[in-house]
């Protein structure tokens, strides 16, 4: 077989490589368009850059906040609460959401409670968790947990309904026992819409931190956040919430990919 | 296993045995004094409260209120959230362009926006109005994009062959084809609405579900703040139940798994 000629090689790299950079080009170009209008508007006059900020003065609001000591405690607060929080929200939602998903009459009963605080915006639960366990780090860790647990609950639960039937009877006459069928393929075959209810669980949980901290709280990335704010120090607000923001789209595309390794494995 | 969880009835049943266990244990754990009703309250006073605000009409206006910064929110998010997904479904370039900031607004606390919010905005209705907008419309946008990426290439090579024009394939295929993701987004996009109103009340307003539930707990009177919560709770159940009414309607027409 001869080999195509070199023109035509050539035609289909560069189209290649054309449509695989074609969605980071766009992607850079307008955001930078976006960012140069931003920096540019106030220094031209159209808008009120004490409004509006400007990336220029967000980066070196970043960098002053960085610099101060009071930081480094905040991002140690945030941090902590989250990850007290989520872990426990793991811990407790993915054994309830296994024992519920394999238990019917446990489900039935439990499942209309579930689905109302689901359906229940669950930062409104806020002020009285504030009543129930103060303004320190209790009540952070609080909302985080329940914001994490219900996705990861229902995704658990939906898991282990989903597990293919013949599976559990090929196993069954295989002679496994009740405990076998549970952990050898209940188990595994529900891992992958137990860590796609993490990844949910993941985004309201942050949000929970920073929110519960924003509303009543002593220290944390949120409770700086609401005093720049009441301040109308925009640029250092925005550095704020920038970082809050890197974090929960790292931590969410870490769990996505742990996700997609997972399915490829299970095909 | 068979027994109970057998009967065709028995997720209603079991879901009411549930209720009213909760609400039994609670009111009897309050009057037996086992617990606080200072940090739990009793339902029988919830149920005084609800029927004295009621009557006093501070419940129908707080509703009112939350539910019209709900609407307006909510509307707005789903006339500029769904032609945008769908825009950005139809051209590539439209897409890319868009993604960079709709995983920034999805992934950002917006709430923590607000006080930007209200420097820009001012105080109260319009700062919620904004952030209920901001939270649903990037749900809407993004199910209605992945809805019209993802209808069947195989119903369009059928409408090509039968000589279809680009109008008629998005009329007559892309647009009914994802009709059932669309509404899937709207469904996510009311919880978030709604989550972004009451979030929005209790950091600032006036008036409004939100507002009274942190104006009781600021004045620890737990039993009146319980009372507002437990009318959220309906509420967020009430949208989230008739979304999935609609979008079960919408979905029978489908037949196979892979349409």
């Amino acid at each position: 077989m001869s080999a195509p000629p070199l023109s035509l090689k050539i035609n289909t790299m560069v189209r290649s490589i054309f449509s695989s950079n074609y969605r980071v080009l766009v992607s850079t170009v307008t955001v930078m368009a976006f960012l140069t209008i931003w920096e540019i508007a106030p220094r031209a006059g159209m808008a009120d850059a004490t409004y509006t900020s400007q990336p220029s003065r967000v980066i070196a609001a970043g960098l002053e906040i960085v610099r101060t000591g009071g930081f480094v405690r905040d991002v140690y607060a945030s941090l902590s609460e989250f990850t007290i929080g989520f872990a426990l929200a793991i811990g407790i939602g993915v054994p309830l959401g296994l024992l519920l998903g394999r238990f019917l009459v446990l489900r039935y009963l439990l499942d209309p409670p579930i689905m109302a605080i689901y359906a229940t915006p669950h930062l409104a639960l806020l002020p009285i968790i504030v009543v129930w366990l103060g303004i320190g780090m209790q009540s952070k860790i609080a909302v985080a947990f329940v914001g994490g647990i219900i996705p990861i609950l229902v995704n658990t639960m939906a898991g282990v309904r989903g597990v293919e039937r013949s599976w559990v009877v090929a196993a069954r006459s295989f002679c496994a026992g009740e405990w076998d069928v549970f952990v050898k393929v209940i188990l595994p075959a529900s891992l992958v819409s137990v860590v796609m209810g993490i990844r949910l669980g993941l985004s309201r949980a942050v949000l929970g931190v920073v929110v519960a901290e924003m509303y009543q709280s002593q220290a944390g990335i949120g409770n700086e956040i609401m005093r720049y704010g009441s301040e109308f120090r925009s640029d250092y607000l925005l550095f704020d919430v920038l970082l809050v923001s890197l974090f929960g789209f790292a931590a969410t595309s870490a769990v996505r990919a742990l996700e997609e390794k997972l399915w490829t494995a299970g095909k | 296993m068979k027994g109970i969880a057998g009967w065709k009835s028995a997720p209603v049943l079991l879901g009411a045995v549930s209720f009213a266990a909760i609400l039994l244990v609670w009111e009897s754990a309050v009057r037996l004094g086992w617990a606080n009703p200072f940090f739990i309250s009793q339902p029988s006073a919830i149920a005084a409260s609800l029927s004295r605000s009621a009557r006093s009409g501070e419940l129908w206006h707080n509703l009112a209120v939350s539910l019209r910064e709900f609407a307006i929110g909510y509307g707005l998010s789903v006339a500029v959230g769904i032609p945008a997904g769908a825009v950005a479904g139809r051209f590539r370039t439209v897409e890319y362009a868009l993604d960079p900031f709709l995983w920034f607004l999805y992934s950002a606390p917006l709430i923590a926006f607000y006080p930007i919010f209200v420097l820009w905005f001012g105080l109260g209705v319009p700062t919620v109005i904004v952030i209920a907008f901001l939270l649903s419309v990037t749900q809407i946008a993004a199910s209605t994009l992945s809805g019209f990426q993802n209808v069947n290439p195989g119903l369009l090579r059928a409408a090509r062959s039968f000589g279809a024009t680009e109008r008629d394939l998005l009329w007559k295929v892309v647009l009914p084809a994802s009709v059932p993701m669309v509404i899937a987004g709207l469904r996510l996009g009311v919880g978030r609405a709604l989550m972004g109103v009451v979030v929005g009340e209790l950091f600032g307003a006036t008036a409004g579900l939100g507002y009274s539930i942190a104006y009781y707990g600021a004045l620890l009177k737990t039993t009146d703040m319980i009372a507002s919560l437990l009318v959220v709770v309906v509420l967020g159940v009430l949208c989230t139940q008739g979304l999935s009414a609609l979008e079960a309607r919408f979905d029978s027409w489908r037949t196979g798994p892979d349409s």
